[in-house]
């Protein structure tokens, strides 16, 4: 069975580079724009790793990052942001993100680290 | 003049008042004591006069020899108190009538002497002796009289004269004390009308050359703080525009590092899946990466316009009349969203200078962010008026929207803040204000959530100089 990954991002074409890429990969990739459809789908279904932006309106990355760790605790979390601020990036770590990109993201690293994160 | 020297004058003046009264009254009161110690003087010699016309009568009728010579005594004893109490006399009659006196009397002493040398009782004698006793007592009496008569008058003249003066020194202590509270109230109304106009708001020079009083002093103050107000105002847009400068840093690592690793990651994609890709897939990714870079071309070039602004054509302009120009501009955006508008625009505002261009940016920049917050089926109510008080062109723009939350108006004009779900930059307003400020203008907003939005520009009327000094 293929492993679920989950994006959120407002940035629509982050959403579907990263599926596109990720499926070659023969995940299950689905993508949101907002954290508030992201918590409701994950509510439904269980997913491995949840790729989330930062800055978003309404429901944030932290708000995520947050609920995740608290409902689905063995569900990864990895954060990326247009915002290279190192206090953000602490902010994240200290809620026990597994992972931290600033943008530009590069693929290739995003997809290590996911595979990382599955086989932890 | 100092208020405490207008106090003091009309003190001044008050007392040198009171003081001539009082002089007048005493040099009265002593003139009716001259006046009194004469008539004092007086009726003891009309006593001794009278004394002496008895002795003649004893003399010539009772034919007693003594009665000569208890005239003589008298007269000596007469001439000794006229000599005694000849200053008093002189000070109350003049000196000719006290002479008079005299000679009267020492031609009195005279027949006397004769009549006693030869012992002559005929009747010459008796008539000659009798005409100067007569003389004498009736001169006497007519002296006294008439100093009676003078003191009346001293006392019926004095009681007048400070009858009429009290009731004068009343009515000019009143004008003068009317005339100097005017002038003390007069200057502290006008402190008053500063300290009200500093409180509303005006914190600009006094341009009026100040007065040598209180008012002057401060105003002196006021001028003094002004500068000292206008120097921490400098001080603050400084501190602002480097806190901005922080804000604009921060949004434009944001702004444009999300296009860019959309770019990147399409860039990334594409190289990836090459082979895969349909030819209709390669053209799709590089349309994206064009909108991506038209995307960070607006960020750069609306940055250039606020940094670099281009100088203002100012013109002189109609607010109304640019409102309903501008309005033909958004008629398509207002048509799409089923948006009314209500217009209130006044009639022959005075005109304000103004780069019609600029205007109309913030004017569309306002109302197509009221037409994004009604979505549809709102009503855009736009109106313009002249407050005549400050002396500016007003325009309020206000829409039946979802308002904005409190939490948020503070940050409104702060670049790169956007409430917009999407596509906002967050410039909008921002440079919207910089426009505003270039006009010597201001632009305030009022807005709560679920009531809507009023956005209220002000503009100064005849503010070429200032505009263009920015």
């Amino acid at each position: 069975m293929s492993k679920r990954i989950m994006i959120i991002d407002d940035e629509k074409i982050v959403c579907e580079m990263a599926k596109i890429s990720l499926e070659e990969d023969s995940y299950e990739v689905e993508t949101f724009l907002n954290g508030t459809s992201a918590l409701e789908r994950l509510e439904q279904r269980k997913f491995d790793v949840v790729v989330t932006d930062l800055k978003m309106k309404g429901i944030d990355g932290l708000q995520v990052l947050k609920t995740v760790k608290e409902n689905y605790p063995d569900t990864k979390v990895i954060m990326i942001t247009a915002f290279a601020n190192l206090d953000i990036a602490i902010e994240a770590i200290k809620g026990d993100v597994f992972d931290f990109f600033p943008k530009p993201v590069k693929i290739k690293e995003l997809k290590a680290s996911i595979q990382k994160a599955l086989s932890e | 003049m100092r208020i405490e020297r207008k106090i003091v004058l009309s003190d001044m003046f008050n007392l040198i008042l009171i003081f001539l009264i009082g002089s007048f009254a005493i040099q009265n009161l002593n003139l009716m004591l001259t006046k009194f110690r004469f008539i004092e003087i007086a009726d003891d010699l009309n006593v001794a006069f009278l004394e002496m016309r008895l002795s003649e009568k004893n003399y010539f009728l009772y034919h007693d020899e003594n009665a000569l010579l208890e005239i003589q005594s008298d007269i000596e004893s007469t001439m000794k108190i006229m000599n005694s109490v000849k200053n008093d006399i002189v000070r109350a009659i003049d000196i000719k009538q006290y002479n008079t006196l005299g000679s009267y009397l020492k031609s009195y002493a005279g027949v006397v002497g004769q009549i006693m040398k030869h012992k002559a009782r005929d009747k010459k004698s008796e008539w000659s002796l009798r005409a100067e006793g007569k003389k004498l007592k009736e001169y006497s009496d007519r002296i006294t009289r008439e100093e009676r008569i003078h003191i009346s008058e001293i006392i019926y003249k004095s009681k007048q004269i400070l009858f009429y003066s009290f009731f004068a020194i009343l009515l000019i202590a009143a004008m003068v004390n009317r005339v100097v509270s005017k002038m003390i109230l007069r200057s502290i109304k006008e402190i008053e009308n500063m300290a009200k106009s500093i409180s509303s708001g005006n914190f600009k020079k006094i341009k009026t050359s100040p007065p040598k009083d209180e008012l002057g002093s401060i105003i002196h103050a006021i001028n003094a703080m002004s500068d000292e107000l206008k120097n921490r105002e400098e001080e603050l847009i400084q501190s602002k525009k480097l806190a901005s400068i922080g804000i604009l840093i921060a949004g434009v690592a944001h702004e444009i590092n999300n296009p860019l690793n959309n770019i990147s990651m399409v860039a990334q994609t594409y190289m990836d899946l090459y082979e895969k890709l349909t030819k209709e897939q390669r053209i799709e990714f590089m349309e994206k990466v064009e909108i991506q870079t038209e995307r960070i071309k607006t960020i750069v070039n609306n940055l250039l316009d606020f940094a670099k602004p281009k100088e203002p054509t100012l013109i002189m302009t109609d607010m109304s009349t640019l409102i309903r120009q501008t309005l033909k501009l958004v008629q398509n955006m207002l048509e799409i969203s089923n948006i009314e508008t209500e217009l209130d625009l006044a009639q022959n505002l005075p005109l304000v200078y103004v780069d019609v261009h600029q205007m109309q940016q913030v004017l569309v920049n306002i109302i197509v962010n009221a037409i994004q917050a009604m979505s549809t089926h709102g009503i855009l109510s736009i109106n313009t008026r002249f407050s005549k008080k400050d002396n500016i062109v007003e325009t309020d723009i206000k829409d039946t929207g979802k308002g904005i939350p409190v939490e948020f108006l503070p940050h409104l004009f702060d670049p790169f803040f956007s409430t917009k779900d999407e596509g906002g930059t967050g410039l909008g307003l921002w440079v919207s204000y910089g426009i505003i400020k270039k006009h010597d203008g201001s632009i305030k907003v009022e807005s709560s959530p679920g009531s809507g939005t009023v956005f209220t520009i002000q503009l100064p009327i005849l503010s070429k100089k200032g505009a263009a000094n920015e």
